[in-house]
């Protein structure tokens, strides 16, 4: 790793002004997880970093606002939001989804913020958050604009967030009675990056799924909603063979092979893991946290 | 030899590991913390291309930039070191790649510079250029392949069995070795059945954490080399050779090894560190990052083709075996394995009719050598899969069919070699008993089967070889143990201070062991193969009987009666008149060995001990995606009598979890010759997270005649029978035979899919 400048910014406002959209060799850098292993591969080599670190501490808090809603700032560690019982509270699939994310050293440091903005379809918190309607607040130096957690992405590693934007916050609404899971599946070690990650948020009416919001992360380039299936579902009581057919209606879309899993074992994960998911959402009950395995 | 447990009673004990304080506070030493005065760093420069002529090597750029001190090539090499090739078996491996290149990643220069980062930016700069030769990747295809990884074959010199190797030419054979015993073709042909199959291994990895480290510090006249080594004594003797030196102005020094599993044996850096503070008149430091470690040393990928003839009443009846070794472009101690592991390849089964044929081969990837094991894991996970299938097909059970074959005590073994202090019976039974095999088993309901296999292997101790120790009483009673052993985690400080002090009757925390450094302790011929208790532990125990034996001379020579109770500082006292003095006894170990005939591989002595090891496994299976889940794994071994029971357990579960790797999911990928995957991130290892959901380890009661105090090395023994054992239990689980490792989840999926007649599609 070659040796560059560290810059520590005390507001979120210096920090954009240090950013150039035109200066590819200054990156933020939030907990350094993601960004400290490319540039030890030498794939990313900048010549200055700002961190992020000293910024506002506004922009670390979680907490629920008055119309319920949960707003965690970019800058929280991914653990505080596992441990956070405001979280729990409003969407407790967050907690259970980031008891598997990567280890325990990887979460104490690594920022929400970092985790969306680094856009690898390997994150297993975009298509939870996607699936919870979450939306951004997107910093500049022109101000704050909102953005959906769904159009953040634009393929690997690439957001629509410009050199110099920033995002400050995230903003889960609330979730009423929906009844969320995500299922993440493995094939090699435990902790490795998903082969596939499907996140399912439900509304449900005595037996019958109202309606079904439906991602897919580590699949694809980037998380994709699984409309086919969502259709499928949405105003259906489930059975083994409603499941079944939303998992086939699932796996009709393109997937990509690599060190995880050949496209066509995807599929297959896809068809059996898009039930199991949902199966799992429909246990979770509204609001309720899961037990911690 | 006595084997009398003294009044003491430090050996058998759970002595806590005396450095586990130092460890988990962080106050022990490693290499990679040391710095010198004036030292540089060297970044190396690696080839991109797997086999290829150097046609250009351009390192202006790099020597330019500022704060580089020099960049090397294998030309500087050559000025202080005039033949610069290494190896244990071979003298195949260039310092830096001369003329060509025969892997990527293989070193090609170095920038020296005070500051790392510096190094590494002008590593960046230098330019090669190559005329691409064909080149060979796998094991079968090198057997005949017309790409031809070496010119001409350079065996080392110290080895008379290799003699018969020097000049070929025109081959990727770097050793072949052939065993045969009974009449193997009569057997065939008289069988009632024959069985084949092939297995295969995949090419994975050691990943101590702490990467290979190594500093040197020469002057013109001598030189120092701080290294994360399991091997000292073998280091300083190559250096020397290389430098055409006396030993004695070759200093190297070890301190705690964060893991070595094999990895860290005969010279990595340690040749190249030299050449580079001689040439830069300054201690030059090497430390590799976890990337470079796929570049350097590898476990041997294997095909193994395995032909029973079984008779009508289920006995095997002759054996046949082709192991294939792919020893990656350079030999290491590949030819050892090839060797002193493939007699073993029939495994611990009494066939009258063996014939063995066991290559070593070279291919153009990473040099593959020792790794927890030597070989026989691979060699296991083949002889125990086949072991099922032939039960399975006859329809007997597969223990029924084990104990019918078995190897026991008093009969020879492939080699002629008669079995002694070999548990192998008592091993199964009692792995057997704990998995209480004739119980009705839950095979599992819906989606999720259960399914249950055993496997069963065994390995001779590397031979032969020699361990010597010295033991120093001080002034004031204390003492302190110099021996060559390395311990690299697996606790060998603790189980020879307990050797140490069961004979001298003081408390194990009370000896001190002074690690190794050539200029200090004396010889051991390495750190490998589980030889360490059992070779070291033999010197150890005769360098304290020495010392114990001139203790009581000293007190006679005082007039005092023997077992007088006088303290030891109260002799030395009377002897020298005040407290002063040292008492220094030595102890020197080489067990007996026939070697094998060249040609028939047969010997009446093979080696000095035997280790058993029996894995037996309860899992899971999903139908629906293929994932395996371990329920329950069960490690039965033979360490003879346990100097130190809990580091016994430890070491059979910590090598069966990383056999665990190794069979579910670890593999270097390869894109021509290129690893694909060569970091923590995408080259996985098993976590808490993996670990089955029961481990139980055990030893079986059991006594090495001519082990210190009964004992023997168990470092490897849990790895052998991991994969078959989880194999033959996927098989029973779900009716589907894998016959390649890894073992993951789609390679399951798919093979339960060919099975039904519903291939998966390949895109």
């Amino acid at each position: 790793m070659t040796p560059f400048e560290f810059v520590e910014p005390a507001s979120l406002g210096e920090a954009i002004a240090l950013l150039d959209p035109d200066d590819v060799s200054t990156r933020p850098v939030g907990g350094g997880t993601a960004i400290m292993l490319m540039m030890k591969f030498g794939v990313l080599v900048p010549a200055r970093l700002v961190s992020l670190r000293r910024v506002e501490e506004r922009f670390s808090r979680i907490a629920v606002e008055k119309d319920g809603s949960l707003r965690i700032g970019a800058l929280a560690t991914l653990r505080s939001i596992e441990r956070s019982s405001e979280a729990r509270r409003v969407a407790p699939v967050l907690a259970d989804a980031l008891l598997r994310l990567s280890n325990v050293r990887v979460r104490n440091v690594a920022t929400l913020g970092g985790h969306l903005a680094h856009a690898d379809p390997h994150m297993d918190l975009p298509p939870v958050l996607a699936s919870l309607g979450a939306e951004l607040v997107v910093a500049g130096p022109a101000g704050e604009r909102m953005l959906p957690v769904a159009d953040l992405f634009v393929g690997y590693l690439e957001t629509v967030l410009k050199g110099n934007e920033l995002i400050a916050e995230v903003v889960v609404p609330p979730q009423q009675d929906r009844r969320a899971a995500y299922v993440k599946c493995t094939t090699r070690s435990a902790d490795d990056w998903p082969a596939l990650g499907i996140a399912v948020s439900l509304a449900v009416s005595g037996p019958t799924i109202r309606d079904a919001r439906i991602v897919l992360g580590a699949a694809t380039d980037r998380p994709v909603r699984l409309a086919a299936a969502e259709a499928a579902l949405a105003g259906r009581e489930p059975s083994d063979a409603l499941l079944r057919a939303a998992g086939d209606a699932a796996a009709a879309i393109e997937l990509v092979s690599d060190a995880q899993g050949s496209a066509a074992y995807k599929r297959q994960l896809l068809r059996v893991y898009l039930g199991r998911a949902v199966r799992r959402a429909l246990a979770a009950g509204p609001g309720a946290g899961e037990a911690r395995q | 030899m006595t084997t009398t447990i003294s009044p003491g009673g430090q050996v058998g004990r759970s002595v806590p590991r005396l450095e586990a304080r130092a460890k988990v506070t962080g106050r022990a030493e490693y290499v990679h913390n040391l710095r010198l005065p004036g030292m540089l760093y060297g970044k190396i420069f690696r080839s991109r291309t797997a086999h290829g002529r150097i046609r250009r090597l351009d390192v202006a750029a790099a020597r330019a930039m500022d704060g580089v001190q020099s960049v090397i090539t294998a030309e500087d090499v050559r000025r202080v070191i005039p033949d610069p090739y290494y190896g244990p078996a071979f003298h195949d491996q260039p310092i830096l790649a001369i003329d060509k290149v025969r892997y990527v990643g293989e070193p090609v220069a170095v920038v020296l510079a005070a500051d790392p980062h510096i190094a590494e930016a002008a590593a960046h700069l230098i330019v090669a250029e190559y005329e691409e030769l064909p080149a060979v990747f796998d094991e079968r295809e090198a057997m005949t392949s017309t790409a031809i990884v070496h010119e001409v074959l350079r065996p080392a010199g110290t080895f008379p069995d290799l003699k018969h190797l020097e000049g070929r030419t025109n081959t990727n054979i770097a050793l072949d070795f052939h065993l045969r015993q009974g009449d193997v073709e009569a057997a065939f042909a008289a069988a009632e059945h024959v069985f084949e199959h092939t297995f295969r291994t995949q090419q994975v990895l050691h990943v101590p954490l702490e990467p290979f480290v190594s500093l040197a510090d020469a002057t013109p006249s001598s030189v120092t080399i701080h290294t994360a080594s399991q091997s000292p004594s073998f280091v300083r003797i190559e250096i020397a050779r290389l430098l055409r030196w006396p030993e004695n102005r070759v200093r190297v020094k070890t301190l705690h090894l964060g893991g070595g599993f094999g990895a860290k044996l005969y010279i990595k850096l340690e040749a190249l560190v030299v050449a580079l503070s001689l040439l830069a008149r300054r201690p030059v430091k090497v430390a590799l990052s976890m990337e470079e470690q796929f570049y350097t040393i590898t476990k041997h990928a294997s095909t193994f083709r395995i032909k029973s003839a079984v008779a009508k009443d289920g006995r095997v009846t002759a054996r046949h075996c082709e192991v294939l070794w792919n020893g990656g472009a350079y030999a290491d101690i590949g030819p050892r394995v090839t060797q002193k592991s493939g007699f073993t390849a029939a495994g611990p089964y009494d066939i009258p009719a063996v014939s063995i044929d066991s290559y070593a081969l070279y291919t153009n990837l990473p040099p593959a050598g020792a790794l927890r094991g030597f070989g026989i894991p691979q060699l296991v996970w083949a002889y125990e899969s086949h072991t099922d299938l032939v039960a399975r097909a006859l329809g007997i059970d597969p223990l029924t069919f084990r104990r019918k074959n078995l190897l026991r005590n008093g009969r020879p073994q492939a080699t002629g070699t008669i079995m002694r202090d070999a548990e192998i019976e008592a091993v199964l039974e009692r792995l057997a008993a704990r998995l209480d095999w004739n119980r009705p088993f839950d095979r599992g309901a819906g989606p999720v089967k259960r399914g249950r296999g055993i496997a069963i292997g065994f390995k001779a101790s590397i031979a032969p070889t020699t361990s010597i120790a010295s033991v120093a009483i001080h002034a004031d009673g204390s003492c302190t143990l110099s021996c060559g052993t390395v311990d690299m985690g697996q606790g060998s400080d603790t189980a020879m201070a307990q050797i140490v002090a069961e004979v001298l009757n003081l408390d194990a925390e009370a000896v001190a062991v002074i690690h190794p450094d050539t200029d200090v302790t004396p010889y051991d011929m390495a750190t490998l193969g589980s030889r360490s208790t059992y070779h070291m532990g033999n010197a150890v125990r005769l360098a304290a009987e020495d010392a114990r034996d001139k203790i009581a001379a000293l007190a006679a020579s005082l007039g005092l009666p023997p077992g007088s109770n006088l303290s030891l500082a109260e002799l030395f006292r009377r002897k020298y008149g005040m407290q002063a003095g040292t008492i220094i006894g030595t102890g020197s170990f080489i067990p007996s060995y026939s070697p094998p005939d060249h040609s028939t591989g047969l010997t009446e002595n093979a080696t000095p001990f035997w280790m058993i090891g029996a894995t037996g496994v309860e899992l899971e299976v999903d139908t629906e995606t293929g994932h395996v889940q371990v329920t329950r794994l069960v490690n039965v071994a033979d360490a003879g009598r346990a100097i130190n029971p809990r580091i016994v357990e430890t070491q059979l579960s910590g090598a069966s979890i990383m056999q665990l790797g190794f069979t579910l999911f670890e593999r270097m990928n390869f894109d021509k010759g290129q690893v694909t995957n060569a970091s923590l991130a995408d080259y996985k290892i098993p976590g808490m997270h993996d670990l089955p959901l029961a481990i139980e380890s055990e030893f079986v009661p059991a006594e090495q005649h001519g082990g210190p105090f009964g004992a023997k090395g168990v470092g490897e023994s849990a790895t052998f029978g991991v994969s078959p054992a989880i194999a033959n239990a996927i098989h029973d689980a779900v009716g589907v035979r894998l016959m390649a490792l890894p073992l993951t989840p789609e390679a399951v999926y798919r093979a339960i899919r060919a099975a039904a007649d519903d291939p998966l599609g390949e895109a």
